[in-house]
C-alpha cells in the first residue's frame, strides 16, 4: 500500500505561506487568488517536496542563515571592524592571537570588558565580529559575480549550442581563450590591472562610491579601497562565465536533438521562445546545482585572491583573508583559520544541499507523487470520519 | 484533374559530417494533390524523415537543402516556393498551414509544461489567440476532437500523467491546432502499441475529413499504408522509385524493390512457408552505388543499371517508376 502522506507542521506552515501570499497579491490585484488557483496549488506542492527532503531543509536553513548574516551581520557584530582593542589597553600585546573566551579590561576605553568568544586575530580584533562583518563581504561578492557571470555564460552558452555553426565555433573560441588560462591566474592579472581605472571612475562619482560603500557596510575611510575591491569582482565576472558557456552549450547540444525541440520547431515558435522557454527550463536543473556550488568557490577564490594582495585589504574583515593571515599562525592560533573555515564551508555546503534539492523540487514528477499521495490520505481520512 | 497542392521538385538533402557528405536524398520529387492521403514508404534510413522536414526547411546543421524547389499552393491561389523563405516567413507556414505529428508522443511534448500549455502556445504563436491562457481555454475543444475523455481536467495534466495513446491525440491536437491545410504524420504509430495504432490511424482521416486537410504520412508499415492512403510513393536510399495510387502498387508492382518489400509482408490470404527478404542492406549514403542504387541488390540488374541512374517514367496513368526494365 502507499504510503499515507501526513501533513508536518512544515506542511501546514507552507499552506499557511503560499495561502497568505495569495491573499497579500490579492490586496493588489483583485480576483488574483481566483484565478491563479492552480499556480498556489504548485508552489504548496513544492513547498511539500521541499519539506520531505532534510538534507534541502538543512540547506535551505544555512543559505537563511547566510543571507540574514550578509545583510545584517555588520549590525549584528559587538565591535566594528576598524576598532582595535589593543590601542585602549595597557595589554597589548596579549591581546594578539587572544585564545577562544578570554577578557581583557581596555582601561583607555571606560574600563570596558572586552570578551573574545571566538578568539582574536593577529591585530588583536574580535574574530567573532570580524566573521559577523565579513560576511557582508562575502554574500555581496558572491551575488555579483553570480548574478552577471552566469546569465553572461548561459546566454552564450544557449546561443552557441542552439545556432551551431559558425556563431558556435565564434563563441566557443573566445571562451576557450579565457578558459585556456587557468582562472586564478587571469584574475590575478585582470585585479593587478584594473584597480587604478575603477578607482579613478569611483573617485570622480560620489554617488557610486556611497552606494558602493553602504553596499559592503564600510567606512569612508575604506574609499581608496574599494578600487581594489571591485577589480576582484569584475575580474571574477570575467573568468567565471566561460565554464558556464561551456556546460549551457553541452546540455544545449542534447537537449535541441529531443524530438519536442523539433517539435517546437514545427510548430512554428521563433527560435528565442525555444531557447528560453523549451530549452534552458529544460537544462537549468544541473546548471542551478552548479551554481550553488559556485557560490562556495567564489568566496574561496575571492579568499585566494586577497591572500595575494588583491581585492580586499585589512582592516576590511573578509572570511578568505583573515583565514589565509591565520595561516601563519597555525596551529598556534588554530581559531584563526578554523571558525572561518567553518563558515566558508558551512555557507558552501548549505548552498549544495539546497541545489540538490531544488533539482527535485522543480521536477513536475516529484510534485505529482505527493500531490496523489496528499489526496489519497485525504479521501481514506474522509471515508474513516 | 486533380489540384496540387504541393510540389516537390529535386529536392536534394546533404548532411555534411565528419565522415564525409551524406546524401540523403537525391533529386526527389512529387505532387501531392489537395484533399488526398499521400504515404512515404521506405525502410529506415531511405530518407523519408528527412524529405518531410525539408519541405519546411526543419533541417538542421549539419544538413544542408542543397537544392530543389518545394512549390506550395495556398488556398487564395497564389504558389510559394517554401524553401525560398526566410526564417520569418516560413515560421509562419509551420504549424499553421503546414503541420507535423511526429513518430514518438513520449518524446514530442516539453515535460514542463502541461498539455494545455503547449496547445494553447501554438495557437498564440500564429495569433489564433491573444494569450496563451486563452489557448488553454480554446485547447479543452481541441482535446474533445481527438477523443480525450474528460479533456476539462486533462488540460492541466502533464505529459508524463498522460499514456502513450493520450499523448500522441495530445500531439495530434497540437497539429491540428491552428487548422493546418497539411498535416505531415511521421510514423504517427510506431512508438505505439497495436490495439492504440488503429485508433489514430482513425482519428487522424476523420480529422482529416472534418478539417479537410491534406495528409502526408510517412510509414514503413505497408499494412498502415493499404488502410489509410490514397497514393504512395516508394522510397529508397534517397531515390523516389515508384509512385502510384495504392491500388497501381500493391496490386500491379513495377519496381523490383517494390515487390520486394510487398512480398516481405505477411499476407493473413495466402498460405506461403517463409517470407522473402531482400538480400543485402541499404547502402552506406556516403559512397552510394553507381547508376540505380538498387543495382547490387537487385535480382534484374543489368549493366545499364550499374551505369545509368533510371529517371521516373510515366507506365500508366499517374504510376510513376524510376527502372531500367521498363
Amino acid at each position: 500500500m502507499q504510503e499515507e502522506y501526513k501533513k508536518s507542521i512544515l506542511d501546514k506552515l507552507a499552506d499557511k505561506i503560499v495561502y497568505g501570499l495569495g491573499s497579500f497579491i490579492s490586496l493588489f490585484k483583485k480576483g488574483w487568488k481566483e484565478k491563479n488557483k492552480s499556480k498556489m496549488e504548485e508552489w504548496r506542492l513544492m513547498l511539500y517536496a521541499l519539506n520531505r527532503s532534510p538534507p534541502a531543509l538543512i540547506g535551505l536553513f544555512l543559505v537563511i542563515l547566510f543571507i540574514l548574516v550578509g545583510i545584517f551581520g555588520p549590525r549584528l557584530a559587538h565591535w566594528r571592524y576598524n576598532f582595535f582593542p589593543m590601542l585602549y589597553t595597557k595589554s597589548y600585546d596579549k591581546i594578539i592571537l587572544a585564545p577562544p573566551g578570554s577578557k581583557f579590561v581596555l582601561d583607555y576605553y571606560n574600563n570596558t570588558v572586552i570578551t573574545f568568544p571566538l578568539g582574536s586575530d593577529h591585530y588583536g580584533r574580535d574574530l567573532l565580529s570580524l566573521i559577523l562583518s565579513g560576511a557582508r563581504t562575502s554574500f555581496v561578492i558572491s551575488i555579483i559575480v553570480i548574478s552577471l557571470g552566469v546569465p553572461l555564460g548561459i546566454l552564450l552558452g544557449l546561443i552557441a549550442g542552439y545556432y551551431g555553426g559558425k556563431v558556435d565555433e565564434l563563441i566557443m573560441r573566445i571562451t576557450d581563450m579565457f578558459l585556456a588560462f587557468p582562472a586564478l591566474i587571469l584574475a590575478i592579472a585582470l585585479s593587478a590591472v584594473l584597480p587604478e581605472r575603477i578607482q579613478n571612475f569611483i573617485s570622480t562619482h560620489e554617488a557610486v562610491q556611497k552606494f558602493v560603500l553602504w553596499l559592503f557596510a564600510l567606512d569612508v575611510r575604506e574609499a581608496g579601497n574599494l578600487g581594489r575591491l571591485l577589480a576582484v569582482i569584475l575580474a571574477m565576472i570575467i573568468v567565471w562565465w566561460p565554464a558556464y558557456a561551456r556546460i549551457t552549450r553541452g546540455s544545449t547540444l542534447t537537449e535541441k536533438e529531443k524530438l519536442y525541440i523539433e517539435a517546437a520547431r514545427a510548430i512554428g515558435l521563433p527560435a528565442r521562445t525555444i531557447m528560453f522557454k523549451h530549452i534552458l527550463p529544460n537544462i537549468i536543473g544541473p546548471i542551478l546545482v552548479y551554481i550553488t556550488l559556485d557560490f562556495g568557490g567564489v568566496i574561496l577564490m575571492e579568499a585566494g585572491l586577497s591572500f595575494l594582495g588583491l581585492g580586499a585589504t585589512p582592516p576590511i574583515a573578509d572570511w578568505g583573508r583573515i583565514v589565509y593571515d591565520g595561516a601563519q599562525y597555525f596551529p598556534k592560533a588554530w581559531w584563526l583559520v578554523f571558525y572561518p573555515g567553518l563558515v566558508v564551508m558551512l555557507v558552501a555546503l548549505g548552498w549544495n544541499l539546497l541545489g540538490d534539492g531544488l533539482r527535485d523540487i522543480l521536477d513536475p514528477k516529484t510534485r505529482r507523487s505527493i500531490e496523489f499521495k496528499v489526496k489519497k490520505s485525504k479521501k481514506e481520512g474522509e471515508a474513516n470520519a | 484533374m486533380p489540384e496540387p497542392i504541393l510540389q516537390v521538385r529535386n529536392l536534394t538533402v546533404h548532411f555534411y559530417t565528419y565522415a564525409g557528405i551524406v546524401k540523403a536524398i537525391e533529386r526527389v520529387s512529387f505532387d501531392v494533390y489537395r484533399g488526398e492521403t499521400f504515404a512515404l514508404v521506405g525502410e529506415t534510413g531511405c530518407g523519408k524523415s528527412v524529405t518531410s522536414r525539408a519541405l519546411t526547411q526543419l533541417i538542421e546543421s549539419p544538413g544542408r537543402i542543397v537544392e530543389g524547389e518545394v512549390l506550395y499552393h495556398k488556398e487564395d491561389g497564389t504558389v510559394v516556393d517554401l524553401l525560398k523563405l526566410n526564417e520569418e516567413q516560413i515560421r509562419e507556414i509551420r504549424g499553421n498551414e503546414i503541420a507535423y505529428i511526429f513518430q514518438d508522443p513520449h518524446a514530442s511534448l516539453d515535460p514542463l509544461y502541461t498539455v494545455g500549455y503547449q496547445i494553447g502556445e501554438a495557437m498564440e504563436v500564429h495569433g489564433k489567440v491573444e494569450s496563451i491562457k486563452e489557448g488553454i481555454k480554446k485547447a479543452v475543444d481541441i482535446l474533445r476532437s481527438v477523443l480525450i475523455p474528460d479533456p476539462e481536467n486533462r488540460v492541466k495534466n502533464y505529459p508524463h500523467e498522460l499514456s502513450g495513446g493520450m499523448k500522441q491525440r495530445v500531439v495530434i491536437g497540437i497539429g491540428i491546432a491552428n487548422n493546418p491545410k497539411i498535416l505531415i504524420a511521421d510514423e504517427p504509430t510506431t512508438a505505439l502499441d497495436v490495439t492504440v495504432q488503429a485508433q489514430i490511424l482513425d482519428l487522424i482521416n476523420q480529422l482529416k475529413e472534418k478539417y479537410k486537410a491534406t495528409v502526408i504520412l510517412i510509414t514503413h508499415n505497408l499494412g498502415v499504408v493499404a488502410e489509410t492512403a490514397d497514393r504512395v510513393a516508394v522510397m529508397y536510399a534517397g531515390k523516389i522509385v515508384e509512385i502510384g495510387s495504392v491500388e497501381q502498387i500493391f496490386k500491379n508492382p513495377l519496381h523490383p524493390y517494390t515487390k520486394g518489400l510487398l512480398k516481405a509482408v505477411p499476407n493473413p490470404m495466402t498460405k506461403i512457408e517463409r517470407l522473402e527478404a531482400i538480400p543485402g542492406t541499404v547502402p552506406n549514403l556516403i559512397t552510394p552505388p553507381s547508376g540505380c542504387r538498387f543495382h547490387p541488390r537487385c535480382p534484374f540488374a543489368t549493366e545499364v543499371c550499374k551505369r545509368k541512374v533510371p529517371e521516373l517514367k510515366e507506365m500508366e496513368d499517374g504510376h510513376f517508376v524510376a527502372c531500367h526494365l521498363y
